[in-house]
């Protein structure tokens, strides 16, 4: 094979995709090249609701959104139960708040990787991430100052089957970190704006 | 109001070697310098730096590489001197100190306003850098007063430094090179770290930009590349003269790394927490290229008369890099930033911009007779190479005669 030919070869990414993800990738690379023209439609605002419902036991609810230039709505409503278990005296009704954050990263990360796996033409089988939230509670109870409220690290584990060598499907878990909201939402600082009606 | 064919916007290798294809193809034309020859290569670099590309790669157009060190890495003073005597072979129409102010009009009639008077002319090179002014985030702002603020454009040697720490902002080609020097010279570097590339200086018995060369990935045409705007935006190749740089060297030099500097806030510098994932990506980038190296070496037939295929030992991350730091009360004297350039067409009165003011081009072709030469991927990854300024002016100037024949026809 001639030089020049093989390198084109090696970078244009000729072979037929049959992968089925389940991710639509035409849709959301349709939506990339409209969305180019039209920053005011990609200008979103998320919502959840969020109701004391006793103890340290609250109730979330998400239904609306705003988005491509109109309200939108999902198609019915979801609810978020959070809680704190027995350790910290509480009466266990869902999973505590860091842990609802820690299963949105993972869900993010997820949606990533197979959506970057459907665009690569990699056929998943099974992905399974696990993540692990290390926290020094002398922070939120105000035992130690210089202890952090938050997570001191956060680690995650994939364990992904998939039609691929190791080494692509490392590159797809690095490309949905690039892409995620909520990877960068943890890693990255945020201004927030609390106020009292 | 003077007329000329084809005013050139600046005379580095750019601008020269477009001169070069208009003499021969007969178009009168003259080059616009705000200063002198090379000017950004005499007046914007550092005291150390020296060429990344090794010197078989650095001749100027119509002016090959002379000397006998073919492998090695020029001095950028040696570089001064092929320009000097490249352009004063070639007789170039330089006008010197004339610093272009606007250029408006419509093709085939545009008119370049200047410090030394006004032309009129059918079309217009602008070949006046990629490299122009350093993008600094708009936090910068908030340092704290007794730290100075440097940038690959005015740092010249770890000296001029004020004492104390200096945190390098951006693992790009210079901020690596500069990390390293100032690290060197007895200070504490911190590097901020976010997307980035890792090379080995040599592989397989060659310069990693030869491999890059042979198997075809300098020369692909901007029209064969999956998301064109994503590559234009990818930073440059991460080298130094010599010998391999990378994060593994530079911790091994008692460098610090974190990640990406995303605030300053209060007189803290806030890093994000995803220097793992920067540090995985660029590893398997790199690994990737190599598999290309040894794929085109399998198919050569050469695999058993080059050095056997190789693996680096991946990134060393550090467990908990730090997501801040008082700067001043952590003794920093000086940030630099290595975040990279934007050129600047700021004197371009013409509706060729997108939404974020960056011009739009069909590989250096802006609109009917203005075109834009030596930015990121302008038709090739070479278009940014010293010698890469040579394919991309005879495809332009081609373009150029041609729209000139049309005007005659027309």
């Amino acid at each position: 094979m001639a030089t020049d030919e093989k390198a084109k070869n090696m970078n244009v990414q000729t072979e037929i995709k049959t992968a089925d993800n389940g991710v639509n990738v035409d849709a959301l690379l349709g939506a990339r090249a409209a969305l180019t023209d039209a920053p005011a439609a990609a200008q979103f605002t998320w919502r959840a609701e969020c109701d004391w419902k006793g103890g340290v036991h609250s109730r979330s609810t998400v239904k609306g959104f705003f988005g491509l230039g109109e309200e939108q709505a999902h198609n019915g409503e979801f609810t978020i139960d959070a809680d704190h278990p027995p350790q910290f005296a509480a009466s266990d009704k869902g999973a505590t708040p860091v842990e609802i954050l820690l299963s949105a990263l993972a869900s993010c990360l997820t949606a990533g990787v197979a959506s970057v796996a459907q665009n690569r033409g990699i056929q998943l089988h099974s992905v399974r991430a696990k993540v692990e939230g290390d926290m020094d509670i002398a922070g939120i109870l105000g035992i130690d100052a210089d202890v952090r409220n938050g997570f001191s690290a956060i680690r995650v584990s994939f364990e992904i089957d998939a039609d691929a060598p190791q080494d692509e499907i490392a590159a797809v878990v690095a490309q949905s970190q690039k892409r995620s909201a909520m990877f960068d939402i943890i890693t990255n600082p945020t201004n927030v704006h609390v106020s009292v009606n | 109001m003077k007329r000329t064919t084809t005013a050139i916007i600046g005379a580095g290798q750019s601008g020269l070697a477009m001169s070069h294809e208009l003499t021969l193809a007969g178009v009168d034309h003259v080059i616009l310098e705000r200063g002198q020859i090379a000017n950004s290569w005499r007046k914007e670099r550092w005291d150390s730096l020296r060429l990344l590309t090794p010197n078989w790669m650095n001749g100027l157009h119509g002016h090959d590489y002379k000397g006998t060190d073919h492998d090695g890495y020029m001095h950028v003073a040696e570089l001064i001197n092929a320009f000097d005597a490249s352009a004063a072979k070639s007789g170039a129409p330089v006008r010197a100190e004339t610093t272009v102010l606007s250029v408006d009009g419509t093709p085939g009639a545009y008119r370049v306003q200047t410090d030394q008077g006004a032309l009129s002319c059918n079309s217009v090179v602008m070949a006046n850098g990629a490299c122009a002014t350093p993008k600094i985030p708009a936090f910068a702002s908030q340092l704290p007063d007794q730290v100075q603020s440097f940038t690959p454009q005015t740092y010249k040697r770890p000296a001029q430094l004020p004492d104390g720490k200096v945190l390098v902002v951006g693992a790009s080609a210079s901020g690596m090179q500069l990390a390293r020097e100032i690290q060197q010279s007895g200070r504490q570097v911190v590097l901020a770290v976010g997307t980035h590339s890792r090379f080995p200086r040599n592989y397989r018995d060659a310069d990693i930009t030869m491999w890059l060369e042979i198997i075809g990935a300098t020369t692909i045409p901007y029209t064969e590349v999956d998301d064109i705007e994503r590559v234009r935006r990818t930073p440059s190749l991460t080298l130094v003269a010599d010998e391999t740089i990378d994060l593994n060297s530079l911790q091994d030099l008692g460098v610090e790394i974190t990640g990406r500097l995303v605030a300053i806030n209060d007189g803290r510098a806030l890093f994000s927490g995803s220097l793992a994932n920067h540090c995985a990506a660029a590893d398997l980038k790199m690994n990737r290229l190599l598999e290309s190296i040894d794929d085109w070496v399998d198919a050569a037939d050469l695999t058993n008369l080059v050095a056997p295929v190789q693996r680096y030992v991946p990134t060393r991350v550090p467990t908990a890099p730090r997501l801040s730091m008082d700067l001043a009360a952590e003794g920093f004297g000086a940030v630099l930033w290595a975040t990279g350039y934007r050129p600047d067409f700021n004197w371009l009165e013409l509706p060729v911009f997108d939404r974020k003011g960056n011009l739009k081009h069909d590989g250096g072709v802006v609109a009917e007779g203005l075109y834009a030469m030596g930015l990121p991927y302008l038709r090739q990854r070479k278009s940014t190479f010293i010698d890469g300024a040579c394919d991309d002016a005879r495809a332009l100037a081609a373009h150029l005669t041609a729209g000139l024949a049309r005007s005659i026809a027309a």
